[in-house]
């Protein structure tokens, strides 16, 4: 075995760092080095709102501009630091597939810990299934491509447009007809918390059909 | 999108390439699926079906991403090598070959002719790039196109611009992983290995230069690459000073025909290795104190100022080297350095300059760092780190000036490892061969420039 991100050979020896990170003991896929790369979020003094790391808890400066939503809220995992987005440009952007192992346990522990009803994921576009071939949520997730909840018109990728340009985009989903969501608790899950405009584009769908709340659970923040 | 950008090449294309897409593209997958088994097209490997495995039943190759992604979901698109070149670069370069040098260039010219698979073995400084000249320019007079490949960046990034000043009247194409510029159609091009696996049946002439810098796994995919790369008729010259067992054995099997350059451009011979065992000699360095030997090896260079260069494993052990011998040696100035040192192009300059008496060092600085009439030490010859090939190129750091043919090579071990029998194998038998040729080389009636 081979770590998924240097190549370097994995031994299997356990230390205390490793067993103290978030990394399940049983067949690591990245060596400690490369996961200490990454920086967990403290739940504790994460911004309310959006899940971005803070020194103290308090809404962040990003969300005193966005109009109040009681019924939504964001949890985030690690920052997004230069280790996430080179982890990015090789699983999202390069489409190493292999690369969902590295993420999948903590993401699915981090989701039986919240209370759902139902959970959603952001849609990737059909042109992005026809040549990535996955959806980097559902890829975590082991849950097919899209899950057949929302559907996404095509838009320009939100890493090409600037903060500005991104804020201004339309509503870019939809709801596949027949799905039921009144009265539920939603957990909405997407690869990063940017500026927040594509989670709170999703999270106002939802409700706007009923939903109780909807709680996103991003990997970066 | 230009035809010219599919010439001899296999690419994916973006939905804008796609949309201007000229006549005459052949697309074809990037991967053939079997129920058994999964190949990629541009790179050969064989996948493993699971790790393979997008959803929906389709794949993609793990093993050449950093190209782009090969996957069932895209094809490769092609357009068979014309040959579209209206002009016909004459050699511009105007130096001289030994004689040697010249029937070697004449060989290899002759060898792309008759559009063979050719391995040269050619002893670290015969001069071979000049010897490729000849053959080159004789194959671009043809309208052919030509690639002269390496699997180190730096190897090509050292060649390109000889052979451009050598043809100066066409623009050669650079090719690798840190390049920017757009790719564009020429009829020679300089690009690793790597790149060869986006061309397919384009060369009639394909030039590896230093094939064996890499160990053999990494080599299946060179070969791979190479075989796509050329046409199916073209002609494949391997260079090396240290030729893998995996090469001679195709030179056996007459896959691959082989020459030699035994002499070097002085015509002198390859300096032996001389091994001494002394299984402590980091035990004792450790303390900061120097065994007798090399004690008395260093007393007569400080005494003669003579200039030499200490390789060994690993770099933490740099530091505790200098530390001894400066202990022992104060006014005598030394240098450390790595290949990954910030300091590096300072320090080798520094020696360049002589304005230090030695360096020790991991790496075989790269190529065209040559210090003239230098000795080497390699301390610890027998960890894993010194390959054959490695050994090899060490030795061949010495006796690179007219001035000083000769030279010392010493190794300290702590035993006679297989690799540093090989490596004195096979400098025996190239100066053997040397011997003979300079024999037979005296004996011609004349001498023919280039
Ligand atoms: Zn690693
Ligand atoms: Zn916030
Ligand atoms: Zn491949």
């Amino acid at each position: 075995m081979t770590c998924l991100l240097c190549q370097r050979s994995l031994t299997t020896k356990l230390t205390l760092t490793w067993l103290l990170s978030w990394q399940p003991v049983a067949r690591p896929v990245v060596c400690a080095a490369c996961w200490q790369q990454f920086q967990p979020i403290a739940l504790a003094t994460a911004c309310p709102q959006c899940g971005r790391a803070q020194p103290q808890r308090q809404v962040c400066r990003d969300c005193q501009r966005w109009d109040p939503q009681p019924a939504f809220h964001n949890v985030a995992l690690f920052t997004y630091n230069e280790a996430m987005q080179a982890y990015f440009q090789h699983y999202k952007f390069q489409g190493d597939y292999r690369l969902r192992a590295v993420f999948q346990p903590v993401l699915q522990q981090r989701l039986t810990q919240l209370t759902a009803d139902r959970v959603v994921v952001i849609p990737v576009t059909a042109a992005t299934i026809g040549t990535r071939g996955f959806n980097q949520v559902t890829g975590w997730l082991g849950t097919g491509i899209n899950d057949g909840i929302l559907t996404v018109t095509k838009t320009v990728a939100q890493s090409q447009k600037d903060r500005q340009a991104r804020l201004a985009t339309q509503q870019p989903f939809g709801l596949v007809p027949g799905i039921e969501l009144a009265g539920q608790r939603i957990v909405l899950v997407d690869d990063v918390y940017t500026t927040g405009r594509t989670m709170r584009h999703a999270a106002q769908l939802i409700l706007e059909n009923g939903a109780n709340s909807v709680t996103g659970l991003t990997l970066a923040r | 999108m230009q035809p010219k950008d599919l010439y001899g090449r296999q690419l994916m294309l973006t939905a804008t390439e796609l949309a201007t897409l000229p006549a005459g593209v052949q697309s074809r997958p990037g991967l053939t699926i079997t129920a058994t088994q999964i190949q990629c097209q541009r790179c050969g490997s064989i996948l493993d079906r699971q790790t393979a495995q997008l959803p929906k039943n389709q794949f993609y190759c793990y093993q050449c991403l950093n190209l782009g992604r090969v996957s069932s979901l895209t094809p490769l698109y092609h357009i068979p090598e014309p040959n579209e070149f209206p002009q016909r670069p004459k050699l511009t370069w105007t130096g001289h070959l030994t004689v040697a040098q010249a029937a070697c260039a004449a060989d290899l010219q002759r060898a792309f002719a008759a559009h063979e698979r050719h391995l040269l073995w050619a002893v670290t400084g015969a001069g071979k790039t000049e010897m490729l000249f000849p053959g080159l320019a004789w194959a671009l007079q043809q309208g052919w196109r030509v690639a002269v490949a390496s699997p180190r960046v730096d190897v090509c990034l050292e060649l390109a611009p000889r052979l451009q000043a050598a043809f100066a009247g066409t623009t050669v194409a650079v090719l690798h992983g840190r390049q920017t510029a757009p790719y564009t159609y020429r009829q020679l091009t300089v690009c690793t290995t790597h790149q060869l696996l986006r061309f397919r049946a384009a060369f009639d002439v394909l030039v590896i230069d230093e094939v064996d810098a890499f160990p053999f796994a990494a080599n299946q995919q060179l070969y791979y690459a190479v075989d796509h790369a050329v046409k199916p008729n073209g002609a494949v010259l391997y260079l090396t000073a240290t030729p893998s067992a995996a090469l001679l054995r195709q030179t056996r099997r007459g896959q691959l025909k082989l020459s030699y350059l035994p002499l070097r451009f002085h015509q002198h011979l390859l300096p032996t290795i001389q091994v001494t065992l002394l299984p402590k000699w980091w035990s004792v360095i450790v303390k900061g104190r120097l065994p007798a030997k090399l004690r008395r090896w260093l007393r007569a260079y400080a005494t003669s100022g003579q200039r030499f260069l200490i390789f060994v494993p690993r770099i933490d052990q740099l530091a505790v080297v200098q530390a001894a011998i400066q202990r022992q040696f104060p006014t005598m100035r030394g240098q450390t350095v790595y290949s990954a040192d910030p300091q590096r192009l300072d320090k080798v300059q520094q020696m360049r300059q002589e304005q230090v008496q030695y360096l020790i060092t991991t790496t075989i600085l790269e190529r065209g760092v040559t210090f003239p009439g230098i000795d080497v030490l390699v301390l610890g010859a027998d960890d894993p780190v010194f390959s054959t090939a490695a050994l090899v190129q060490v030795a061949g750091r010495v006796g690179r000036s007219q001035q000083r043919p000769t030279g010392l090579v010493r190794f300290v071990s702590g035993s006679y490892t297989r690799a540093i029998k090989q490596a004195q194998r096979q400098i025996k038998l190239v100066n053997r061969k040397g011997r003979r040729l300079r024999h037979d080389v005296s004996t011609l009636p004349t001498v023919t420039d280039n």
